[in-house]
């Protein structure tokens, strides 16, 4: 009697996670097979017929000039990750013990991250402002000359994004960061002091060590998180000016709702589903050999 | 000692400086929605206008595409899809977790590979079945999706994991079912993590640009951050204009981040940490 009920109560389970399961079929399992199907057909939408054209997309994708420059903006873009995370390791490294008013400043550091979205990005546009913006107005009376066009021209746009997304992760990587060296012991520390190291050399030699499976994490889920952004760019630039800011994914999503190539972007998107497993795989494997420092 | 404490002055006066230089997008965007026109790119900047101007603000709300409109809609598919997702998310995460049946582990390598799969595979086949099913152009193709984060399922997960097992092992003999463990038990020693999950939740589905990029096209049911572009499309050399807009759309993010500020800091640092 009672081990039935208790076996009851296992079946339970499929009601707790089937109500959520309905939901990931139909908005991911679904879709993500339909796309796989999708990147063999020459689908576009509001065509009237469809057609089976086997690895034409990929070949095209090969071939696709365009495609070789979102994966250059891509990489360009993709620098931004390190920055921000060096730069937020040096912050949470002071944060961490040699400040007052270590909350607020924690508070304004990682406001950017939660706050941000397009509303933000309207704003760095007329931050960055060729002639008369702010930031150009600092630059020419620091006594240069000849500022640089920031987003106005093919040379600087992909710097300007850099710029504006090193800012936006700064506070996420600082967090996290800080979450790790709570967890390095005062002791150790204490027993450097003692030592006579400099504090240079304690974050060189203490610090950045024993922080280093963090510093993995946030790499890796750093580049996997702005490889898939596109939001920011398409309402600055739309890409813009040429292609300088075209990065992957922003030319599937143009390529499937601008120009209505659906097929065609699917085969896309699973290139970036590609770049984003061996991503996921490297940060299982560096996972395994971090477990012990 | 001292010179220890001077330190300690110095090295927060410099921080504090470059916490200035995090915030002075929103400062300048502030300031420069109560300026003229003239005054918006006058250099040295002036922080404090000298005279405050309205104007700029009511033609935000009050004009021809108020903000009134797109602050409703985006309330209300931020909020309907929160309280689904939290409320899917931990149903789903208490059975991951703290029940043990067949094919569950299985399951949840299926959820943990669709972690991998980027959005941009899924925007063409939810744009053709979503126009099929006639959800295409309105809010539900925005709730519905909302309502199923993967992410949220993860960050409940690692919580109920963390309830020790005897606790619902002494609720069973006192022949209390999983239901009633989780309604009475578990679910209201998670509320900090629900907090903090109904928080990150709400700000993506307020921020949330791209999702209405693709599935809205009316005006009429455009959210906050479609409203601002649509905004800034239509005003695009009345600058001042522009910031009282990007000013509404991130005020109420702003809002949310001062009340729930404990919640949000520690629970992004808990779920990245440990997860």
């Amino acid at each position: 009697m009672k081990l039935s009920w208790m076996k009851r109560q296992q079946y339970l389970g499929y009601l707790f996670i089937g109500p959520n399961m309905i939901g990931v079929i139909l908005f991911f399992i679904i879709p993500a097979i339909y796309s796989f199907y999708l990147m063999f057909t020459d689908y576009k939408f509001m065509s009237p017929d469809t057609h089976f054209i086997g690895l034409a997309n990929i070949q095209k994708m090969l071939g696709d000039e365009v495609f070789y420059i979102a994966i250059k903006n891509t990489l360009m873009f993709l620098l931004s990750v390190p920055v921000s995370i060096g730069l937020a390791f040096i912050v949470a490294v002071i944060l961490n013990r040699s400040v007052y008013l270590k909350k607020l400043l924690r508070a304004l550091y990682f406001m950017p991250y939660i706050t941000s979205g397009v509303a933000v990005a309207f704003v760095w546009m007329l931050l960055f402002h060729p002639n008369n913006g702010p930031i150009n107005g600092i630059l020419r009376s620091i006594g240069i000359a000849n500022p640089p066009g920031w987003l106005s021209t093919m040379e600087t746009s992909m710097y300007a994004i850099d710029i504006i997304w090193i800012w936006f992760m700064l506070g996420y990587n600082m967090i996290i960061y800080l979450a790790a060296l709570q967890e390095v012991s005062g002791e150790l520390l204490e027993a450097a002091k003692i030592d006579g190291a400099r504090t240079w050399q304690t974050v060189r030699s203490i610090l950045w060590p024993l922080v280093s499976p963090t510093t993995f994490l946030l790499l890796i889920t750093g580049l996997i998180m702005s490889i898939k952004q596109f939001g920011i760019i398409q309402a600055i630039t739309q890409g813009g000016p040429g292609n300088s800011t075209t990065v992957l994914s922003l030319f599937i999503y143009q390529n499937a709702f601008r120009y209505y190539e659906m097929g065609y972007a699917s085969a896309v998107s699973w290139a970036l589903f590609l770049i984003i497993m061996i991503f996921t795989v490297i940060q299982w494997l560096g996972q395994k050999r971090w477990v012990h420092y | 000692m001292n010179k220890s404490l001077l330190n300690k002055s110095i090295i927060t006066l410099i921080m504090l400086f470059f916490s200035f230089v995090m915030i002075v997008p929103f400062l300048w965007m502030i300031s420069t929605s109560f300026k003229t026109p003239a005054e918006v790119f006058e250099y040295p900047i002036k922080w404090i206008p000298t005279h405050f101007n309205w104007e700029h603000h009511l033609k935000v709300w009050t004009g021809q595409s108020s903000f009134v409109h797109y602050y409703l809609n985006s309330l209300k598919v931020a909020v309907i899809s929160t309280i689904g997702a939290v409320l899917l998310s931990s149903l789903a995460a208490y059975g991951f977790s703290r029940i043990e049946f067949k094919g569950r582990n299985t399951m949840f390598m299926v959820y943990l590979s669709m972690m991998m799969v980027p959005p941009q595979v899924l925007f063409v086949p939810k744009f053709i079945m979503f126009d099929w099913a006639g959800i295409f152009n309105t809010h539900w193709a925005l709730i519905l999706p909302g309502m199923f984060t993967i992410f949220g399922v993860f960050m409940m997960r690692q919580f109920f994991l963390s309830v020790p097992q005897e606790i619902s092992e002494a609720a069973f003999i006192d022949g209390a079912g999983h239901f009633r463990i989780f309604s009475r038990i578990i679910l209201p020693m998670a509320k900090p993590s629900l907090a903090t999950l109904a928080i990150i939740d709400f700000s993506w589905h307020w921020n949330d640009y791209e999702n209405a990029l693709v599935f809205l096209i009316d005006h009429d049911l455009f959210t906050v951050p479609l409203g601002l572009q649509n905004f800034i499309l239509e005003n695009n050399v009345d600058y001042n204009g522009m910031m009282a807009a990007a000013t509404a759309g991130i005020i109420p993010m702003i809002v949310v981040f001062l009340l729930g500020q404990k919640y949000i800091i520690e629970g992004v640092a808990s779920s990245a940490v440990k997860g």
